[in-house]
């Protein structure tokens, strides 16, 4: 009997924890719903990035069919995602489209979660991850009717009928890099990756270059949630907290987290040593608790939201293109978040830096030197 | 004390399990005051007897009369209410408790929640003095031996205010002297006044015990006897309803060549301690060499060096003159090595496997049971029928799970195993413990025919009367040593339980 | 070895069979063995009937939510029973056989091979690492490409073995932490030394394996609705894995090895006593099941993605495990297991359109995963009951007549 035991607690635990998924990813679904609608108001719907243009004439297409793909993770990391969903509420708002979304489980999940998106008619169809290169490039291939977008994604040799929307995060991760360095008073902060890839490494870069270019003796703290395809690295705020918590006690005052849902560890790291995060991706000032709030020294803003939206705008108005869109600092798409005023006293100093960026003066790395 | 009042009566007792009738038409008189004897083969119905009496079930049919008044048991609780308390024959003590914790245990003496150890203590100690059955109550349970468990587990019912105690083969456990104690405390009991309701299969014991004897067979009550009024042969036929070989009456075919000798055997144990020290003997064609001991003293691990299962410090293994000492167990099993082991469950059966999978077990290096590196079902099933048809063994097919034989049928598959491959040379531990008496002579018998053909034995066995009787020479072990070499003649149930206690024999070997 | 107590030697009558059918049974040696008292019927049908509980569960819970439950099963069906999804279904399911009978080998010994996970990555990396490297003629270099990865599973769980054989680290313990250390082997050896940029993309792969170590498509259906097409791929990788089931049939059933295997994981103690080396067995048991798990990432490397990244599917170890258990460590079964888990993720997408919940499909699997191990443990045990009351009323109680 006692092995029958066994596989009976093995069951039990291996069902638990599949529920608990499930309702893991249900209860990440819900709690966006707010943070999205308060801050649908103050995207700036005059940011006009990528290189279509503000065209704005063109007769819209009627009854949109937006399809949106989430890797893994999906909604709810106050972070990458939402801000793609925002772009996404804000398509359904304003050019009165329908949305599909659809959530990866599992890698397997991104060809057909693409097919199913085709198949259900949805046009434009928008990847949020570069994971999707390699589902993407087939199905694109197979329905050059249907226009498609990968955010943050690039293959060769792709067809006309796809879209890469590329974000310039070193350029952003370079400002709050200056801003953290200006305002350290140990002169001692630190940076936290998730998965330990290249598009994370150009945050690390970025943010690397730009505190050294204030206080080239300043000491930075780097480390990594999680190998390269460790799923986890995107959802452990534990891991997150418990790096901070040790940086800060080390002296460290100011924290950048570049690792989707873990980076509330940080904010909650900063708030009990009462020191200072910096958040990614979206502005996270605007979706934190009031007492975090008072902890978030700025945001490195990559303007998913906004890509989205004037993809699925320039698709409506038949102006669509495929090819590379790069949002960067020139064309707002990635910037520095300035909610809570907390960096009043050095905006001069960074919007120089940004203007230094924009001008080519500054060339701003996108590996680690 | 002893009248003619009845403690205990049934009449007509049913008990059905689902296509079983296990007791039916069951009558049983227990005077007041008396030792009585329920005596069966295994299968018989005795135990399920007694769990109806004990409340663990419910019968069909039947009624229960304690103390003249009768009584519906839903439960064990009823059952001791009515004064009845049982004595397993599988202890039920917590290891991690006092002796005085288990005895308490369950009818705690507590005044608002709070345990009164003393009270339990007083009530306790005038109980032992009462019973004569004594043991250290701060002990660690753990410590005990089986003789002192049994003790804690009578003085537990007693605890309990129970008049009427039933004992469920309450000597299958002990050594000879430890019996005879159980005995005389079983009748300060029932001086004082108790009634003792007594199962057993060992005759010998029966009759010298117990005031009365009711025989079950085949699930119902077939006779009632007094212990002046039979013989032990009588009373096995009564059981069985036939006549009966015994384990005596035969010729020596002892040979001359040796088959398995063992030189200054010597195994390491916890520390400095051998749990085998320095063992040696020889075994000759057609001889079986009885080892009397009780279970502990190194048994298991000279089996387990003769196997090759562990590595002996010291010491030479040879089977059929070549020394296999350093050789794998598998090795020395296809060389003509076989062994009935201690526990068939544990040990020698795959419970949850089909006959011919277990008769297949430690075989399938034969060529004939394989067809390249494949099983051919149809040779293992095949050779799978015919141990079944020659030893006996009561099952529908071959293809029954082991878990569905009883256990004296499972015994006979295990020895049929053992022996279908011929072996030159075998071990036998136990061979016939817990099987019923159809059982117990078939084994017996088969196990002769073997020798008689030259088969070399190593007898392990608890039944002295086994021993005695099929053993050309005996061997007494004691603290992993052998400390007495006797003859079948020679030996007797005293002198043997002398020698396992510890004693020395005057004259060495 | 202690010595066994003496006072645990029952002596058992039919009766006392009858309420303890055994003392050594593990479930999936029972429940799997159909031979043994329970019809391949029974089997199959309190499998399904298990699941349908699952969905009677499932479905309250839905309602309970204020979800229409036949909705959501009909839209399930609607969904799932297309050409295109079945095939995808299939297609999920091929890596789910490997890694269920990988599961399954250890379990049929008892041994609890948590470590699938860990050994089909590493089974997939040295493949597409290695494999890269050299060239050759297209079916030896596919061969060449799985015989690497069966190397490097086997290897990965060969450590878990020497663990548990020579130092009596539990394989559960051992495989659970062998699963992170392979993650960051594989991240460090990645990064190290087999990256390759060949574009500006950020999905940075090693580098791609020659064609000639592709696995080609066996069929795609298609769908079209109105100006979408739906192309659905099977990787003829399926065939290695329904070969893997067939070996795995005739390896632990059939053959003399899989007999001992199965006789340890029966009775360890006993299969000892017959001779038979439990370290051996142990040893062997985890190398096939390495060897086997290493398989599970190739469908994906031979079929789909031809290099290893970071951006590679997970999981199929532990789902291996889901499946092994659901399927009973049976061929079929596993087979069956894998297919309907397949489906169930190739709903969750229509299912998430149609706005239901797609956790309705993680809820559905564990509900399935609890109940199928609950109503197999008790009609397991009616039936090892009924076997023995059976056995024992053949037997016709009376058993007094003696030998002659």
């Amino acid at each position: 009997m006692r092995k029958s035991k066994h596989i009976a607690a093995i069951a039990l635990v291996a069902s638990f924890g599949l529920i608990a998924a499930a309702c893991g990813s249900d209860a990440k679904t819900s709690n966006t719903a707010a943070p999205s609608t308060t801050t649908g108001g103050t995207m700036a719907a005059t940011t006009t990035p990528g290189t279509t243009g503000g065209t704005t004439g063109g007769t819209m297409v009627k009854g949109l069919k937006l399809g949106i793909a989430f890797d893994t993770g999906g909604r709810g990391d106050g972070t990458f995602n939402d801000s793609a969903g925002r772009g996404a509420d804000k398509v359904k708002s304003t050019l009165g489209a329908t949305v599909d979304e659809l959530e990866a489980t599992t890698a397997d999940d991104r060809q057909p979660n693409l097919t199913t998106l085709t198949g259900n008619g949805d046009n434009p169809i928008i990847a949020v991850g570069f994971a999707f290169g390699d589902a993407l490039a087939k199905v694109a291939a197979a329905n050059p009717t249907t226009d498609y977008a990968c955010v943050d994604g690039y293959y060769d040799n792709a067809t006309p009928n796809v879209a890469f929307l590329s974000f310039a995060a070193e350029q952003g991760s370079y400002l709050v890099g200056a801003a953290a360095a200006l305002k350290s008073k140990t002169h001692h902060i630190g940076f936290i990756g998730g998965q330990e890839i290249d598009l994370i490494k150009t945050f690390e870069a970025g943010y690397i270059a730009g505190a050294k270019s204030i206080d080239p003796t300043i000491k930075i703290e780097s480390q990594y949630l999680g190998a390269a395809g460790d799923n986890n690295a995107w959802t452990s705020p534990d891991k997150a907290k418990e790096i901070a918590n040790g940086w800060y006690k080390a002296g460290a005052d100011i924290i950048y987290t570049a690792a989707g849902g873990s980076g509330a560890g940080t904010i909650a790291a900063a708030v009990e040593s009462n020191a200072w995060a910096i958040g990614v991706d979206s502005d996270q000032y605007l979706s934190a608790k009031p007492d975090e709030q008072k902890h978030i020294l700025t945001s490195m803003i990559k303007r998913v939201d906004s890509a989205v939206f004037e993809i699925s705008k320039d698709f409506a108005s038949g102006t669509f293109k495929g090819g590379v869109h790069v949002y960067d600092l020139k064309t707002d798409g990635v910037g520095y978040s300035t909610s809570g005023g907390y960096l009043d006293d050095v905006k001069d100093k960074l919007d120089a830096i940004k203007a230094d960026i924009i001008s080519g003066k500054i060339v701003v790395p996108t590996k680690v030197a | 004390m002893t009248g003619d009042a009845l403690a205990v009566e049934l009449k007509g007792i049913e008990k059905r399990f689902p296509g079983v009738i296990a007791n039916h038409d069951v009558n049983l008189k227990v005077r007041a005051g008396t030792i009585h004897a329920i005596v069966g083969e295994n299968g018989a119905g005795k135990s399920t007897l007694m769990k109806t009496l004990y409340g663990m079930h419910q019968p069909e049919a039947g009624t229960i009369i304690v103390d003249g008044v009768q009584h519906v048991f839903r439960s064990p609780s009823d059952a001791i209410a009515a004064g009845i308390g049982m004595v397993h024959q599988h202890f039920m003590l917590a290891d991690n408790f006092t002796v005085l914790e288990n005895i308490i245990l369950g009818a705690e003496p507590a005044t608002r929640g709070v345990i009164s150890f003393s009270t339990a203590r007083t009530k306790i100690e005038a109980l032992m003095d009462s019973s004569g059955t004594h043991v250290n109550l701060d002990a660690p349970t753990s410590d005990l031996g089986v003789g002192q468990r049994q003790r804690v587990e009578i003085l537990k019912v007693l605890y309990r205010g129970a008049r009427i105690l039933i004992l469920d083969e309450p000597t299958a456990v002990l050594v000879p002297q430890e019996v005879d104690e159980l005995f005389s405390n079983l009748h300060r009991l029932v001086a004082d006044g108790a009634t003792i309701i007594f199962i057993s299969h060992k005759l010998d014991e029966v009759l010298t015990v117990s005031d009365d004897i009711t025989v079950i067979r085949a699930g119902t009550t077939v006779a009632e006897v007094k212990p002046d009024e039979v013989s032990r042969l009588q009373l096995a036929e009564l059981m069985v309803g036939s006549e009966l070989p015994s384990p005596h009456g035969r010729t020596s075919t002892v040979g001359t060549d040796v088959r398995l000798e063992v030189r200054n055997l010597s195994v390491a144990g916890p520390g400095d301690k051998r749990l085998l020290d320095d063992v040696s003997f020889v075994i000759r064609e057609g001889e079986v060499l009885g080892v009397a001991g009780v279970e502990g003293n190194g048994q298991f691990e000279l089996c387990e060096a003769i196997l090759g299962q562990v590595h002996p410090i010291h010491g030479t293994v040879l089977i059929a003159g070549d020394d296999v000492t350093s050789t794998a167990p598998h090795f020395r099993l296809v060389n003509g090595l076989s062994y009935i082991p201690f526990d068939r469950h544990r040990e020698g059966l795959l419970l949850d496997a089909p006959l011919w999978e277990n008769t297949l077990l430690g075989r399938d290096a034969d060529e004939k049971f394989l067809r390249g590196p494949f099983i051919n079902a149809a040779a293992t099933r095949a050779d799978c029928r015919e141990v079944i048809a020659a030893f006996d063994v009561r099952t529908p097919s071959e293809v029954v799970p082991a878990y569905a034989l009883s256990g004296g049928n499972q015994q006979k598959l295990l020895v049929g195993r053992e022996l279908s491959s011929h072996p030159r040379v075998l071990v036998a531990a136990h061979p016939t413990r817990g099987v019923d008496i159809g059982a117990q002579a078939a084994i017996w018998e088969k196990l002769r025919l073997a020798r008689d053909q030259g088969l070399a034995v190593l007898l392990i066995s608890a039944d002295l009367e086994e021993l005695i009787g099929l053993s050309d020479n005996i061997v007494v072990m004691f603290d992993g040593r052998i400390n007495a070499r006797l003859t079948p003649a020679e030996a007797t149930p005293e002198l043997l339980g002398t020698y396992m206690t510890g004693g020395l024999q005057e004259i060495a070997s | 070895m202690s010595t066994p107590e003496p006072s645990t030697m029952p002596l058992s009558t039919a009766t006392e069979g009858i309420m303890n059918p055994g003392t050594n049974d593990s479930i999936w040696t029972r429940l799997v063995r159909p031979t043994s008292g329970q019809s391949v019927l029974i089997t199959l049908a309190s499998s399904v009937a298990a699941v349908f509980i699952a969905m009677i569960i499932a479905g309250l819970l839905l309602l309970v939510t204020g979800k229409n439950p036949i909705d959501a099963y009909g839209k399930m069906l609607h969904a799932g029973l297309t050409p295109v999804k079945l095939v995808e279904a299939m297609q999920r399911a091929t890596p789910l056989i490997i890694a269920a009978v990988a599961v399954a080998i250890g379990f049929k010994m008892n041994l609890f091979n948590i470590g699938v996970e860990g050994q089909f990555l590493i089974g997939m990396f040295f493949a597409a690492v290695v494999g890269a490297k050299v060239h050759m003629a297209a079916p030896l270099h596919v061969t060449f490409v799985i015989i690497i990865a069966m190397i490097a599973g086997a290897a990965w769980s060969g450590i878990a073995a020497y663990l548990k054989v020579k130092k009596g680290v539990n394989e559960v313990i051992a495989t659970i932490m062998l699963n992170s250390i392979a993650l960051s082997v594989i991240d460090w050896l990645f990064t190290s030394y087999f990256r390759y940029q060949s574009s500006a993309s950020l999905d940075v792969k090693s580098k791609p394996l020659p064609k000639t170590a592709w696995m080609p498509v066996l069929f795609t259906v298609t769908s079209k609705t109105g100006r979408s097409t739906q192309h659905q791929t099977l990787t003829s990788f399926v065939l290695i894995a329904l070969l893997v089931v067939v070996l795995f049939w005739l390896v632990v059933y059939k053959s003399k090895f899989g007999f001992r295997l199965r006789a340890s994981g029966y009775n360890a103690v006993a299969a000892r006593t017959a001779g038979i080396s439990s370290s051996r067995m142990i040893v062997v048991a985890m190398l096939m099941s390495g060897a086997v798990a290493g398989l599970a990432g190739l469908p994906y490397l031979l079929g789909e993605s031809h290099a290893y990244g970071p951006s590679r599917p997970d999981g199929y170890g532990f789902n291996g495990i889901a499946v092994a258990l659901l399927g009973r460590n049976h061929p079929a079964g596993i087979i069956a297991a894998a297919f309907l888990w397949g489906f169930l993720d190739s709903v969750s997408a229509p299912l998430q359109i149609a706005k239901l919940p797609q956790s309705i499909v993680l809820v559905l699997k564990a509900i399935i995963l609890i109940t199928v191990v609950i109503v197999n443990e008790v009609v397991g045990r009616r039936v090892a009951k009924r076997t023995a009351d059976r056995t024992a009323a053949q037997l016709a109680l009376p058993t007094a007549a003696v030998a002659a």
